[in-house]
């Protein structure tokens, strides 16, 4: 582009690369003569985990990122993505300035606006859409988090039901799973487990730092083991006691088949069941045939391997953790899978015990417990803000939908394209996203591509101009996470905490956060009745109803927690020691030592739900697992997978030069025997090719991965043309995703079939 | 006197590069050189396979060949066992580079003067604080303190553990040790 947006580098005394210089005069003496050093704790941003950071700030510069020492299961640590957030806010590719299409859609030729112009414009569309097509014809979409909380407030505002997180194409499934087998979402103790099952949940390339650290040392125990399944030998999997390359898309037969094993034997908790499940009964008849031997043909893991599992598993419950992982997104059978995860971890009867799964104590469950008003609570200033209750282009939560069990807020993106290009359900006119690369994160990008092309207003909100930001009408440059005072948010986990996201430096040539411009915008467009804060001070203080000593503490430490003992409702000790300090909450206990009141289900049962008469109701067979659906080849003869990397976070980061540095590029994976069957030698540029479309990839010979699948890091195959380091690096693997979704769920899949040939 | 020590668990090691990123940034090292790399090695054939996790940077070797060769006397030991260069009297003559087993030292593409680890000596340690590399690593894989306290972590540790050191057989004995890698995948 032509216009010199990164001007703000040379008005910005001793920023960016100017950085790199310094170093003439040495790193120490810089120190040594600096006048002010400080350390602000805040939130990162750099993936989707949030973990507590503290941030050295030398003479107003940022300097170094580390972990917040407070927040005692991270304390100092960080992980590479997390300390290059320095990086991101210098990086002199960054936009800072609004910008406005003054070419053809996708031309990258734009014009600098101020925030008044910018806004005006934006308000002057989206009231023209609204006239015109009504509110619903504009999606909203972005990642998780406080963005996407305050998109949703502006969608509402505006009257839109269509808005969609990032969860269909990645965590949707545990989400819901967890929600309708146990009522809510469950943590997973891997601190003081025995036994870990991991189905490539590789936390050691898509960190989280807590529970990253925890699976190290865990991993790094004599007395533990700790069994992958993967088709590729990740990270993870080098660290395992044993590693199963099973056949992509299978784990479900494999789990099938540990469930059948362990009725068979009758060795599962029977007591537990009794007292906390239903469904049992349909359990049984689900897997009545699914032995050991019949996943062999389907997994690759040996029967008899299943049977001693079974057996391993079982002996060191309830310290045991099958866990679900986070990106849940296999096969057309995730669903299934999941499901099968959850009722596997009932039967070893695990939950509320030390080494298992637990629900996550906030402050309001630990007043009730100690019948005392001990910890503050959280208001929600955006409790007016209501999904309007109109028909969605995906259907989701209507009745009558295949899309009925899934959140209005969350939706199914791969049906945004769809529902564009047909107009169907009705017309869709424009889109407004916030930092969301809809084109790399979402299957068949080039149907995107298209469809974009047919909107009358296209909003980005973003870092970067990224390959969904060059497709806009209007560009606004976020302020980075370490520019923005954010709000008061739930940290709890075996006892209570909050944390908060405060500013390290005043935003870089004026960038604004998600809370100013959505509320901007919400103000402008008179459409701002719903809203009850002005700014983000405000909002922090209605949060904290008025308890200015919370807010105090947490622009200070960054994070806060009180201490509290553990409690696990099912372990005699660990409540004995809670009660010693609680003696309110001695009412709670049983004679058996144990608060078995309080464990209690949101299900329609309130019990854990083994069998989901709703979902039976609604989807008959998927109301208990079944082995339907789990194919990942079409008839090709590889699948291909994604999987993270530890470098970069989905499509985000590849521009940021210290990560660039370190990984600018994303070979596909294949085993050495597969390679020379098809006469592919390493660094071969091949075409991967189904019926979806076809990409471009360079090839890796590498042991690590088996025959039949290859395998790819996702978030490269940029093709923004202004992020010159990045466009068509890599291979981006949504072009040629099947955009089938998932039963119930709606789960993008990321496994799919391909063919590979010479390009 | 104090005698630092760092020791890297290659069991702990996730190669997740958190600690090249904090160096970088700690110590403003300019693009294309390093001071501290880790480097992720698969071995074996299919399904028999181990990853291991090496770490690359300078060992603080006791008898330091960099030291011995080097003309001016930039190159130097400080009591506490950390090697530095004094860039005043660095000519850049690269004898220390060429002298190193470990290629642990590098020229500066700005300064020119020689480049290397420093255990964060004089911005980190003389403030009381870890190198940034042993802060922020996610699986605290990394070690750091005084071996002549027999209560500091890393001295537990060597006492514990079988810490072995690169490249023994030099005799250039280091202060950056290791712990072996013993994981991969056994699936028939």
């Amino acid at each position: 582009m032509a216009i010199s947006r990164r001007a703000f580098l040379k008005t910005s005394a001793g920023i960016g690369t100017l950085a790199a210089f310094e170093v003439n005069l040495g790193a120490n003496s810089a120190l040594m003569n600096a006048k002010s050093i400080k350390f602000v704790p805040s939130v990162c941003e750099m993936c989707s985990t949030r973990c507590p950071i503290e941030v050295e700030v030398v003479d107003g510069k940022c300097k170094i990122i580390q972990g917040n020492p407070k927040f005692s299961s991270n304390k100092t640590s960080v992980c590479a993505r997390g300390g290059a957030g320095v990086n991101q806010l210098y990086d002199p590719k960054r936009i800072v300035k609004p910008l406005i299409r003054v070419g053809k859609r996708g031309e990258n030729k734009w014009r600098e606006a101020s925030w008044d112009e910018a806004l005006s414009y934006c308000a002057t569309k989206l009231n023209e859409i609204k006239e015109k097509y009504g509110p619903q014809s504009v999606v909203f979409t972005s990642k998780t988090g406080e963005s996407h909380t305050q998109l949703m407030n502006f969608a509402c505002s505006y009257g839109s039901p269509n808005i969609f997180s990032h969860w269909s194409c990645c965590p949707i499934t545990y989400n819901i799973v967890l929600n309708q087998t146990y009522g809510g979402g469950l943590s997973r103790d891997f601190a003081n487990a025995k036994y870990i099952v991991n189905f490539g949940h590789n936390l050691f390339e898509g960190i989280v730092i807590s529970d990253t650290k925890k699976v190290a040392k865990f991993a790094n125990r004599e007395d533990t083991k700790l069994l992958v399944l993967d088709p590729r030998f990740s990270v993870i999997a080098a660290k395992a006691d044993e590693w199963l390359p099973v056949r992509p898309g299978t784990d479900l037969a494999f789990v099938m088949a540990l469930i059948h094993v362990w009725i068979r034997d009758g060795k599962y908790d029977k007591k537990f069941v009794e007292k906390y499940t239903v469904g049992i009964e349909e359990v049984i008849k689900a897997v009545k045939d699914t032995t050991p031997k019949w996943q062999e043909a389907i997994t690759g893991i040996k029967a008899k391997d299943v049977e001693r599992i079974a057996d391993e598993i079982y002996a060191k419950a309830p310290e045991v953790i099958i866990d679900w992982g986070h990106k849940t997104t296999t096969t057309r059978a995730e669903y299934q899978r999941t499901r099968a995860i959850a009722i596997a971890n009932a039967l070893m009867g695990n939950f509320e015990k030390k080494g298992g799964i637990f629900f996550g104590k906030s402050a309001g469950t630990f007043n009730k417990l100690c019948a005392e008003e001990l910890f503050p609570t959280l208001a929600n200033p955006d409790a007016g803000f209501k999904v309007p209750k109109t028909p969605r282009i995906d259907g989701c939560g209507e009745e009558g939908s295949k899309h009925f069990f899934i959140p209005r807020k969350h939706g199914v993106l791969m049906d945004i394209a769809p529902a564009i290009l047909s107009q169907k359900p009705y017309p869709i006119k424009g889109w407004v996203s916030t930092r969301f690369n809809h084109l790399i994160n979402v299957a068949s990008t080039d149907e995107v591509v298209k469809a974009i092309d047919k909107l009358d207003f296209v909003l980005s909100i973003d870092v970067y101009l990224n390959d969904f930001a060059n497709l806009a009408d209007v560009v606004l440059p976020e302020a980075t996470y370490l520019e923005r005072d954010e709000s008061i948010q739930n940290k709890s986990g075996t006892a209570p905490g909050y944390y908060m996201r405060n500013k390290v430096v005043e935003p870089i040539a004026g960038t604004k956060s998600g809370y100013e411009i959505f509320r901007e915008l919400a103000r402008l467009m008179k459409i701002d009745e719903g809203y009850t804060w002005k700014d983000i001070n405000e909002y922090r203080m209605q949060q904290a109803k008025g308890n200015d000593k919370l807010i105090a503490d947490l622009i200070k430490n960054g994070y806060v927690n009180w201490k509290v003992p553990q409690v696990y409702y099912r372990e005699p000790k660990f409540v004995a020691k809670f009660v010693e300090k609680y003696p309110n909450a001695t009412k709670f206990v049983d004679e058996n030592g144990e608060m078995s009141s309080q464990v209690k289900f949101k299900t329609p049962s309130g019990k854990i739900e083994l069998f989901l008469e709703n979902v039976e109701a609604k989807f008959p067979g998927e109301g208990c697992i079944n082995p339907n659906h789990m194919d990942v080849f079409g008839g090709h003869e590889f699948c291909l997978m994604s999987g993270k990397t530890a470098i970069h976070t989905n499509g985000h980061t590849q521009n940021i030069p210290i990560l660039n540095h370190l990984m600018d590029q994303s070979p596909v994976w294949i085993n050495p025997k597969a390679a020379k069957q098809k006469g592919f030698k390493d660094g071969d540029t091949v075409i991967l090719k189904n019926k979806f479309g076809s990409v471009k990839a360079t090839l890796m010979l590498t042991e690590g991965i088996r025959e039949d699948t290859l395998f790819v890091y996702h978030g490269f195959g940029h093709v923004t043309p202004d992020l010159s380091d990045t466009n068509g690096m890599g291979t981006n693997q949504s072009v040629i995703l099947d955009p089938a979704d998932g039963v119930v769920c709606g789960t993008m899949v990321t496994n799919v079939g391909v063919d590979i040939i010479k390009a | 006197m104090k005698k630092y020590v760092m020791v890297h668990d290659e069991n702990l090691c996730i190669g997740c590069q958190g600690c090249s990123v904090a160096c970088r940034n700690e110590n403003n090292v300019p693009d294309g050189v390093y001071r501290l790399q880790v480097h992720m090695k698969m071995s074996g054939t299919f399904p028999r396979l181990k990853t291991d996790f090496i770490r690359q940077s300078c060992v603080m070797c006791e008898e330091s060949p960099c030291v011995t060769v080097c003309p001016t006397g930039a190159s130097f030991k400080t009591d506490n066992g950390i090697t530095l260069v004094d860039e005043r009297l660095c000519v850049s003559c690269k004898y220390c580079l060429l002298a190193c087993p470990y290629d642990a030292r590098f020229v500066d593409p700005i300064t020119k003067a020689i480049g290397k680890c420093t255990f964060c000596f004089q911005n980190r340690l003389s403030a009381g604080k870890e190198p940034a590399c042993v802060t922020v690593c996610p699986t605290d894989a990394l070690v750091f303190g005084d071996v002549n306290d027999e209560n500091s972590e890393v001295s537990k540790l060597i006492a514990k553990k079988n810490v072995e050191y690169p490249k023994a057989h030099l005799n250039t004995k280091p202060s950056l040790g290791f712990i072996k890698n013993t994981k991969g995948g056994r699936y028939e």
